[in-house]
């Protein structure tokens, strides 16, 4: 099934090939290549700009993680950089101050969600693999599509800059609570806002384009229930997004309406803010984000989970050689998990006081949806059940995700119940739970979907031996990082405190003696392990970085467009494909997944092969 | 590369790719609007008594710019209807018409109904018992600050008057209105009466690292009153009776030379108010313990002789514990009406300079190159402004009536 071999299968198809191959490089370097509407090049826009993110991201962390290990201490090595870069106010003699942490945690916890998870698992691999694996020539509105991209870049240049204005970026978490966001003093929240509403307008922008690709741009014979798992994960993730994202756009507006005009829209009569009152009307309501947040924030939770489920549905199927155990379940589920997804968001809320009728309908929802999360994970497992399986690397970081998506699932439960979230709230447990589902959950899926589809974008594949340890460093040192913090959260110790705990751990009015804190010196001492594990971390990545760009070059060329024996469309295309995608008809005869069809010539049957 | 379905529907989904990505985009518009009303519920229901401004809307304005707004949309879709005949001069007419529709929506929002929520105040008392006695002509007591029908607002409105002679009823009356919240302080402030401040300089640091012969240049720069010499030595008067910016000026040039500056209040002048010049901040700033602004003379709303004429009131600003014009921050609800109307304006803006790129020939050359896609793009275009229709049909009962 080589290039070759279906290029020349029909004399049009070559020339057809040929003119647009010409039309391709008329074009000028920055129409192909920065502003271009071909949605390949779009989604590796996204894919680096994401990963770009996520790394710096995880750089912000480990820099905090610092502060918490070694409180009061000069940072090493970044120390002098960030006094250079943000003045000697917020890190004296490299020191890290308060306000700089909690600068770092907010702007932490909003590049990875919404700078570097949502554009690379949804967008990247959305743009690059949904048109191809639906057999479309692109998406049904490119210019639109390089709208969105440049609405995400835009606002993104506007989170970057708020770093450097003075009083330095948001403060007040990624989750920017009112009344603290409206009154703290610095611009950087009201710079977050615009920053927000850009990357909002972005993400509506691409998921009308994905939903509106998927169901009109099918080519023919591609039934729904023939789509690829990874086009459903999409096509659900763009509905979260489209119908999630607007309350907060509105909210976000309402916010800024706050900071900007002085209304009060989060601010209720009689606030006292440093012991002075606030010269507004007052009659606002703090709980009213709370509900416009999460009512995105947590459909976003799937938002960003669900693509990485999608990654990981392909790449088992594809490695294990046998159809996806239980596909219409599957479909079934994440349909069901997209629509209960809307309806639990105020399990954020247990602690607001909002009552218990509220908290009980609020905690059904969540156990319910559960339900069809743990059908997903079951019907990955039971795939790999009689499979000849490939342990290469993709299908590496595939098959971690399942348990540690497990874990990160499981200990959920605890949270759901508002009885024992009342306990673990805000604590270092929420932390390490929602960790490990984004963290070895989604980052795993990205770095297998990385691995699996690199041939396709470049031609080549990515060196298996620098993969895997890649994957074994990062498997070890993210379970070093995130399993002790259950250990602290059960433990007591909250979230958000820049010196780890220290001082809150001595201030315990219950305990008599000052010397010996609250917290045992063995929940103190993880901090540093934990810190360790995560610079740990950071240079198991290089081999990773290293990989993707050396292999550009220098990686094992593929012979074939199908390198993996893969069943699903977009191996169907030149590599890497070019602009328009495929240089023949493309109609679809089959079920995504037939592997090991008996009776088949090969172990795989791909979706345009026409049945015997 | 051709993207199929831009012009002709998909046959087993039956849309083209324009209507399917404007359907798309509408159903986020409605959670976006959706998102703005549930606000604007739940802050309305949790307001206290009292404190829910409605009532002040001029209906008869808002209930025009309604009609305007659904005539345009049936315009709208005549022009459309033109273009499938095949008539692109009718659509030139019936699409110029629903421009007009729009542009005169915004004019009245921008020249009319937000302007003059800028130029009025409303004042929060801290006693009423200082305005007994004060009103010459009458006061009426208006619903505006309580949720009331359209009905007992009227009977408010005629029924209940105050006047100048302080006779117990009246006062009475007065109080019982006002703690009840059936009356407000409304109307433009005319003038107010700013300190006329003395900046003074007490001493001069040698040490502070400026010399005497700079100390000098920057008296002489700020024009002061006495010799420079006799200042630097003994200290006195630099500027008189000079208004707050100019005192907050010379205060700080003064201390960067070195000096210890003090301000004084030395009188007070009345100056008349531009009604979109004055803001409600210089109240709370005072002078050396005394009020930057000692008094605000206040053209009342609601107060008149039968003929129309209103009447003019002093209040001092030590009596008032807030104030404010009809803007964003007077109150949740000019916070939720300015952000619902101005999300629905940008809209409208939006939706006039798409319109505008249709009808010019950049526009219209999909016209000549392929008259259905070019009708399409007129079709998906109306359901915008369907929408856009349909969400002022909402924001007016909710905004001006309920």
């Amino acid at each position: 099934m080589s290039d070759k071999a279906e290029a020349t299968g029909t004399q049009e198809a070559v020339e057809v090939h040929h003119d647009e191959h010409e039309e391709h490089h008329a074009q000028s370097f920055w129409r192909t290549y920065v502003f271009s509407t071909d949605h390949k090049v779009i989604g590796m826009q996204y894919g680096f700009c994401g990963l770009a993110f996520l790394f710096f991201g995880f750089c912000l962390i480990a820099t905090m993680r610092w502060s918490m290990a070694y409180e009061g201490e000069a940072v090493p090595f970044v120390g002098p950089l960030l006094e250079a870069l943000l003045g000697n106010g917020v890190a004296p003699g490299g020191v890290m101050s308060a306000e700089l942490y909690n600068v770092f945690g907010a702007m932490h916890g909003t590049i990875m969600v919404f700078m570097g998870i949502v554009p690379a698992a949804f967008a990247a691999f959305g743009n690059y693999v949904v048109p191809l694996q639906i057999g479309a020539v692109d998406m049904a509105f490119p210019r639109v599509n390089m709208a969105s991209f440049w609405a995400f870049f835009f606002g993104c240049v506007i989170m970057m800059v708020s770093f450097f204005i003075p009083g330095g970026a948001a403060q007040a978490g990624w989750t920017s609570y009112s009344p603290l966001a409206s009154v703290i003093p610095t611009d950087g929240q009201t710079y977050w806002l615009i920053g927000m509403v850009m990357l909002i307008t972005s993400s509506l922008l691409g998921a009308v384009n994905f939903l509106a690709t998927i169901i009109n741009m099918r080519a023919p014979g591609m039934t729904w229930l023939r789509l690829p798992f990874f086009v459903w994960a999409q096509f659900i993730t763009a509905f979260l997004l489209l119908l999630a994202f607007p309350p907060l756009e509105a909210a976000g507006i309402l916010q800024l309406m706050d900071r900007v005009l002085e209304t009060s829209f989060f601010l209720p009569t009689g606030l006292v803010v440093g012991g002075q009152d606030v010269d507004v009307s007052g009659g606002g309501s703090p709980l009213l984000w709370q509900h416009l947040f999460w009512f995105l924030a947590h459909p976003e939770v799937y938002v960003l989970i669900l693509p990485g489920m999608g990654i990981v549905a392909e790449i088992i199927a594809n490695n294990t050689r046998k159809p996806i155990w239980g596909y219409k379940f599957l479909v079934g589920s994440i349909v069901v998990l997209g629509f209960l997804a809307f309806i639990v968001w105020a399990h954020h809320m247990y602690m607001t006081g909002m009552g218990t009728v509220i908290s009980a309908f609020f905690q059904t929802t969540t156990l319910i949806i559960s339900i069809p999360s743990v059908i997903i994970l079951t019907c990955l497992f039971i795939s790999l059940w009689g499979g000849s399986i490939r342990f290469n690397t993709p299908m590496l970081f595939a098959l971690a995700f399942l348990p540690m998506f497990g874990i990160g699932g499981l200990t959920g439960l605890p949270l759901g119940f508002n009885f024992s979230d009342v306990a673990l709230h805000d604590s270092y447990y929420v932390i390490a739970h929602f960790h490990y589902v984004v963290a070895p959950g989604t980052i795993f899926a990205i770095f297998a979907g990385v691995y699996y589809w690199y041939p396709k974008m470049t031609g080549r594949k990515m060196s298996e031996y620098w993969g895997k340890v890649h994957f074994w460093s990062s498997l070890i040192f993210m379970n070093l990082i995130f399993m002790p913090m259950f250990a602290q959260g059960m433990a007591g110790m909250s979230r958000r405190m820049s010196d780890g705990g220290a001082t809150y751990s001595l201030a315990n009015p219950d305990n008599a003696d000052v010397t010996v804190g609250a917290l045992s010196d063995t929940i103190m001492g993880l901090n540093v392990s934990i810190s360790a594990a995560a610079w740990a971390m950071l240079v198991a990545q290089l081999p990773f970085i290293v990989n993707l760009f050396w292999s550009v070059k220098h990686g094992e060329k593929v012979e074939s467009d199908n390198p993996w024996q893969a069943t699903t469309l977009e191996w169907e295309t030149p590599t890497p494909p070019p602009h328009g995608n495929f240089n023949k008809e493309i109609k679809v005869y089959r079920d995504p997944y037939e592997y090991s069809v008996p009776g088949a010539d090969n172990d795989f049957s791909p979706q345009a092969q026409p049945a015997k | 590369m051709e993207i199929p379905y831009t012009v002709k529907p998909r046959p087993d989904t039956g849309l083209y790719n324009g209507k399917l990505g404007i359907w798309l985009f509408l159903a986020s518009e409605v959670m976006l609007f959706g998102a703005l009303f549930s606000s604007y519920v739940l802050l309305r229901v949790g307001a206290e008594p009292g404190t829910w401004s409605m009532g002040l809307m001029n209906i008869t304005v808002g209930a025009g710019n309604t009609m305007v707004l659904i005539a345009s949309s049936m315009f709208v879709v005549l022009a459309w209807a033109e273009l499938k005949q095949g008539n692109l001069a009718g659509y030139k007419k019936w699409k110029w018409a629903t421009i007009a529709c729009a542009v005169l929506f915004l004019v009245v929002k921008w020249s009319y109904e937000w302007p003059e929520k800028f130029k009025h105040y409303d004042i929060w008392l801290n006693d009423t018992k200082v305005l007994h006695g004060k009103f010459e002509k009458g006061y009426h007591a208006t619903a505006s600050r309580e949720g009331k029908s359209a009905e007992e607002h009227v009977n408010g409105f005629y029924t209940k008057r105050f006047f100048k002679e302080e006779s117990k009823l009246s006062n009475d009356n007065f109080d019982k209105a006002w703690t009840n919240g059936t009356l407000a302080l409304q109307g433009h402030i005319n003038a107010y009466e700013e300190a006329q401040i003395n900046v003074e300089v007490t001493g001069w640091k040698a040490d502070a690292g400026v010399s005497e012969a700079d100390a000098e240049k920057v008296l002489a720069k700020l024009n002061a009153a006495g010799s420079a010499t006799a200042l630097l030595k003994d200290g006195g008067t630099v500027k008189e009776k000079v208004g707050y910016d100019e005192a907050k000026r010379a205060e700080y040039a003064l201390g960067q030379a070195g000096f210890e500056v003090a301000l004084r209040v030395e009188d007070y002048e009345k100056v008349p108010a531009h009604p979109w010049v004055w803001r409600t901040k210089r109240v709370n700033e005072d002078i050396g313990g005394k009020p930057r602004v000692r008094s605000i003379f206040l053209g009342l709303d609601h107060s008149d002789d039968g003929e129309g004429h209103h009447e003019e009131i002093e209040i001092e600003t030590r009596h008032i514990s807030r104030l404010s014009a009809f803007e964003p921050k007077h109150s949740t609800f000019f916070g939720i009406y300015y952000t619902i109307t101005g999300l629905h304006a940008a809209h409208v803006f939006g939706g006039i300079i798409v319109m505008l790129y249709n009808m010019l020939p950049i526009g219209l050359a999909l016209w000549h190159k392929d008259r259905e896609q070019f009708t399409n793009r007129i079709e998906t275009f109306g359901l915008f402004w369907h929408f856009v229709d349909l969400v002022w049909i909402f924001l007016f009962p909710i905004l001006y009536i309920l």
